[in-house]
C-alpha cells in the first residue's frame, strides 16, 4: 500500500484549538476544503460556538475520511493543533496515544511531565515578522501539511487561496510557504539528528 | 644551446667562490643558467623569487651558505623559509614545486655545484618549459587630457562642492596622515597629475567608501580612485605594492592559460562536493595567503572555505568546485592593472559557463563584489547568479528548526568594507550574528556604515598610518570588553593580525578572531 492510498483510506480526526480571533475556524475550513475538493474525500467541520467564541477558547473539529462520515464530533483526535495554552490544557489528555501533537511554541508551553513527542513552530512570531499576527493560522496549515500526511501540498495551497479574502493572496501564499518550509526543515533536522549529524562540524 | 631559462641567485660569500672556480678553470656551465650575484640569500624575498618566474624563468635556484656559516647569521634560515613558502605557492599554482630549489655550498665545493647545476637543468628540461607566460613589459602611455576628463566626468567629480566632508570622514586623515581626498579630487580635476601628492596619495586610499557615504554630491571616490589608478599605472606609475608586489605578481601569473591550478587539493575528505552540481562554490585566494603568511602571522583563512563548504553540506548542498579556479581579479582591478583583471575575469567566467553552472556561491566579500558587480560593469555577461553565502544561510536558517549552541564568548564585529556596499539585502552579517548565542554582542564605536576598515586594500600603499589605523581599530574592539572578534573577510583577519604582531603593542592588541562562517559552523545545530 502506498502512502497516498494509505492516507486516503484512513480516517483522520483533527482538532485545532486556540482563542477567538485567531482564525481557528478558518483553518478548519481550509483543511476540510482541501480534503473534500482537492483530494475528493469526505470531510466535516464542527465549530465550537457559545460564550467562548469571542476572545475565549474556541476550537474546530475536522473529520476527514475516504468513506461516508456518520458522526462529525471529535473527542479523541489523531491530530491536535494547539494555538492557546487553555486549549492545550483542556485537550491534551484526549489525544490518541499515537496521535500527533502540534503546538505554536510562542503561545503554548507544554507540561514538563509531557512524555510524548510533538511538533512545534513559532507561528505567531513568524506571522508578526510578516507584519500580520492574523496570519499565524495559515502558517500553521502550511506546517501541518508538511509534517503530517492528511492533505497534499497542492490541495492545501489551493484551498488557502480559495478561502482567504481577495487581495491577500500573496501574503497568504508567503505565510503558507513559510510554515511549510519550517515543517520540511523540522523533518530534515529530525532525520539528520537520527543519523547522528546534529551540527555542521561533526 | 636551448631555450630554457634558469636563474641562479648566488650568494656573494660561500657558493660564489665555488662558481668562480668553475669559471676560472674553464668548466662547462650549462648555457641556460643565468647567474645573479647577491649579497645574501636571506634578502631574496618571496616576491623576488616569484618575480623570476613571472619574467619567464623555467627554473630558479637560490644558492647560499651552509647553515651556521651565514655571514649575517640568519640569512640561510630565512632563505630556507622563503623558498619553502614560495615552492608551496607555485605548487598550488600548478607551476610545479620542483622548479624552485634552495641549496647550500661551501666555497670549495665547485664539483658538487656543477653536478647540481647539471642535474637541475636536466630535471627542468624533462619538465618542459614553464606554463607561465612571461608578462610583457608594456610601453608607458602618457596620460591624455581626454582620458582624465572622461574619468572625471564619468564619476561626476566636477560636482564636488569642495565641502571637505570626505576629508573629515576619511579614517586615514583622522589617524593623522597628511592625506586629503578633497585635495586629491581637486588636483586631478585641475589635471595636475605629476604633483607628488597625487602620485603618492593615489595609492594610499583604502577605497573603503566611507567618504562616498558622506559626500553630498555622491562622488564615488573609491571607484574614481580606482579608474585614475588605471591611467597612472599605464604611464608606468609605481603602485606602492605591499610585500614587494608578490600578490600582484601571483594574480597576474594566473592569467597564463596553460596553468592548471590545484587550489583544492587540501580539502578534508569529509567535505562533500559534486562535480555535476549546478551550484558552484567559488573559494578565492585564501590558500595562497595562508602559505605566504604561515611563518609570520599564522593566519588560517582557508578555514573559511572549509567551514563554508561544511555549512553548505549541513543544508544538503553539495556544490561543484572550479578545479582551475583563478583569482577573481579584485586586487589587480583596485591596484591599477585593469588589463590583467579583464583577462582573469574572462577566464573564470568561461570556466564557469563550461560547467553549466546556474548559481555561484562565495564566502569572500571581494570575490562577491567583483563577480556580482564588477564583472557585469566591465561588460562581461554572466549566465549565472552570484550569491553571498550569508544570504543563502539567512534564507535556509529562516526556514526554521535551526538552533545555535551557546558559546561562552563576548563578541564584537569587524565590518567588511566590500559587504558594506551591498544595499540589498541590508546588513546580513548582523542578522546572522543576532541569531547566535554568545555571552554578549557589543558593537565597536565605529560600526556599520561608519566602520573603520582593516587598514589595507588590494595590497597597496601599506605604511605606518595603516598600522596606526589598525591599532585604533583593535583598541576599539577591546573597549567593547569582548574577547572574540568576528570578521567577515579573510583580508581583515590578515591585516588585523599583522598589527597584533607588533613587538611593542602586540600583547595589548591581541584578540582571538574567527570568521562569521566559522562561528556559525561551530554552533549551528538542528533544533
Ligand atoms: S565630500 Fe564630496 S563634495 Fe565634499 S569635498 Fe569630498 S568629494 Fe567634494
Ligand atoms: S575611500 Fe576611505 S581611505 Fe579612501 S579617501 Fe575615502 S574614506 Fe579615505
Ligand atoms: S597590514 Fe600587514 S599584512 Fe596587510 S598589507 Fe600591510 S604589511 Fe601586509
Amino acid at each position: 500500500m502506498t502512502d497516498a492510498q494509505n492516507h486516503k483510506q484512513a480516517k483522520k480526526e483533527i482538532i485545532i484549538t486556540g482563542f477567538g480571533g485567531q482564525g481557528i475556524i478558518l483553518a478548519g475550513i481550509i483543511l476540510g476544503k482541501a480534503a473534500a475538493i482537492g483530494e475528493h474525500m469526505e470531510s466535516t467541520l464542527v465549530q465550537s460556538y457559545g460564550p467562548e467564541s469571542r476572545g475565549g477558547s474556541c476550537n474546530a473539529q475536522v473529520v476527514i475520511s475516504h468513506e461516508m462520515i456518520h458522526y462529525p464530533y471529535v473527542s479523541h483526535p489523531d491530530i491536535l493543533v494547539c494555538m492557546s495554552q487553555s486549549g492545550y490544557d483542556k485537550l491534551i489528555q484526549q489525544i490518541k496515544e499515537n496521535g500527533t501533537l502540534i503546538i505554536d511554541q510562542d503561545l503554548v508551553r507544554p507540561a514538563r511531565e509531557l512524555k510524548r513527542d510533538f511538533f512545534s513552530i513559532p507561528a505567531t512570531g513568524m506571522a508578526e515578522e510578516l507584519g500580520r499576527v492574523m496570519i499565524a493560522n495559515i502558517i500553521m496549515i502550511g506546517f501541518l501539511t508538511a509534517v503530517t500526511d492528511v492533505i497534499s501540498m497542492d490541495a492545501a495551497q489551493k484551498s488557502v487561496l480559495e478561502s482567504v479574502p481577495k487581495g491577500t493572496e500573496k501574503l497568504n501564499t508567503t505565510a503558507f510557504k513559510k510554515g511549510h518550509d519550517y515543517g520540511l526543515a523540522t523533518l530534515k533536522g529530525r532525520q539528520k539528528k537520527a543519523a547522528g549529524q546534529a551540527g555542521a562540524i561533526s | 644551446m636551448n631555450d630554457f631559462k634558469i636563474i641562479l641567485f648566488l650568494c656573494n660569500w660561500g657558493p660564489h667562490t665555488a662558481f668562480q672556480t668553475l669559471q676560472d678553470t674553464g668548466r662547462e656551465i650549462p648555457d641556460e643558467v643565468s647567474m645573479i650575484r647577491i649579497p645574501c640569500t636571506g634578502r631574496i624575498s618571496k616576491s623576488l623569487l616569484f618575480k623570476a618566474f613571472e619574467m619567464g624563468a623555467d627554473g630558479v635556484v637560490l644558492a647560499g651558505c651552509k647553515p651556521g656559516t651565514c655571514r649575517y647569521g640568519s640569512g640561510t634560515a630565512t632563505a630556507i623559509e622563503n623558498t619553502e613558502d614560495t615552492r608551496d605557492i607555485i605548487g598550488l599554482l600548478g607551476l610545479g614545486k620542483e622548479r624552485l630549489r634552495h641549496v647550500t655550498f661551501f666555497p670549495d665545493e665547485s664539483d658538487l655545484l656543477l653536478k647540481f647545476l647539471n642535474d637541475f637543468c636536466n630535471q627542468i628540461r624533462s619538465l618542459g618549459p614553464s606554463p607561465m607566460l612571461p608578462i610583457p613589459i608594456t610601453e608607458s602611455e602618457a596620460i591624455s587630457r581626454e582620458s582624465l576628463a572622461e574619468i572625471v566626468s564619468y564619476h561626476d567629480a566636477f560636482a564636488c562642492q569642495d565641502c571637505g566632508k570626505c576629508s573629515s570622514a576619511c579614517p586615514l586623515a583622522l589617524i593623522g596622515k597628511p592625506f586629503s581626498p578633497r585635495e586629491l579630487v581637486n588636483s586631478i580635476i585641475a589635471g595636475d597629475m605629476d604633483s607628488p601628492s597625487v602620485n603618492k596619495d593615489i595609492w594610499s586610499c583604502l577605497t573603503c567608501g566611507l567618504c562616498y557615504d558622506r559626500c553630498p554630491s555622491a562622488v564615488n571616490f573609491p571607484e574614481f580612485i580606482r579608474d585614475i589608478r588605471h591611467v597612472i599605472r599605464k604611464k608606468g606609475g609605481n603602485a606602492h605594492e605591499a610585500h614587494g608586489g608578490f600578490f600582484q605578481s601571483l594574480m597576474r601569473a594566473m592569467t597564463s592559460p596553460g596553468l592548471k591550478t590545484q587550489r583544492w587539493d587540501w580539502l578534508p575528505q569529509d567535505v562533500e562536493v559534486d562535480s555535476k552540481s549546478k551550484i558552484l562554490f567559488f573559494g578565492g585566494c585564501s590558500p595562497y595567503f595562508d602559505i605566504f603568511f604561515r611563518n609570520h602571522l599564522g593566519v588560517e583563512t582557508r578555514k573559511i572555505l572549509k567551514d563554508s563548504l561544511r555549512l553548505l553540506n549541513f543544508f544538503d548542498i553539495k556544490p561543484a568546485l572550479l578545479q582551475d579556479e583563478r583569482c577573481c581579479g579584485h586586487d589587480l582591478l583596485w591596484s591599477g592593472d585593469k588589463d590583467n583583471f579583464l583577462k582573469l575575469a574572462a577566464m573564470n567566467v568561461e570556466s564557469i559557463h563550461n560547467l553549466g553552472i546556474e548559481e555561484v556561491i562565495t564566502a569572500c566579500p571581494e570575490c562577491y563584489r567583483t563577480l556580482a558587480h564588477d564583472y557585469p560593469k566591465y561588460g562581461i555577461t554572466l549566465n549565472f547568479k552570484v550569491t553571498h553565502i550569508y544570504e543563502l544561510l539567512e534564507n535556509e536558517i529562516s526556514k526554521g528548526a535551526i538552533d545555535f549552541k551557546k558559546i561562552d564568548k563576548k563578541i564584537t564585529f569587524q565590518d567588511s568594507c566590500r559587504l558594506n556596499w551591498i544595499e540589498e539585502p541590508a546588513d546580513l552579517p548582523r542578522k546572522l550574528i543576532r541569531r547566535l548565542k554568545p555571552s554578549s554582542f557589543r558593537e565597536m564605536q565605529n560600526n556599520g556604515k561608519s566602520a573603520i576598515c582593516c587598514g589595507n586594500c588590494a595590497w597597496t600603499g601599506c605604511d605606518a598610518f595603516s598600522k596606526a589605523l589598525q591599532v585604533k581599530r583593535l583598541r576599539q574592539a577591546h573597549d567593547t570588553g569582548s574577547d572574540l572578534l568576528v570578521t567577515a573577510c579573510p583580508k581583515c583577519q590578515i591585516h588585523l593580525r599583522c598589527a597584533m604582531e607588533d613587538p611593542f603593542l602586540g600583547e595589548e592588541l591581541n584578540m582571538e578572531m574567527i570568521d562569521l562562517t566559522g562561528i556559525i559552523a561551530k554552533t549551528i545545530c538542528w533544533e
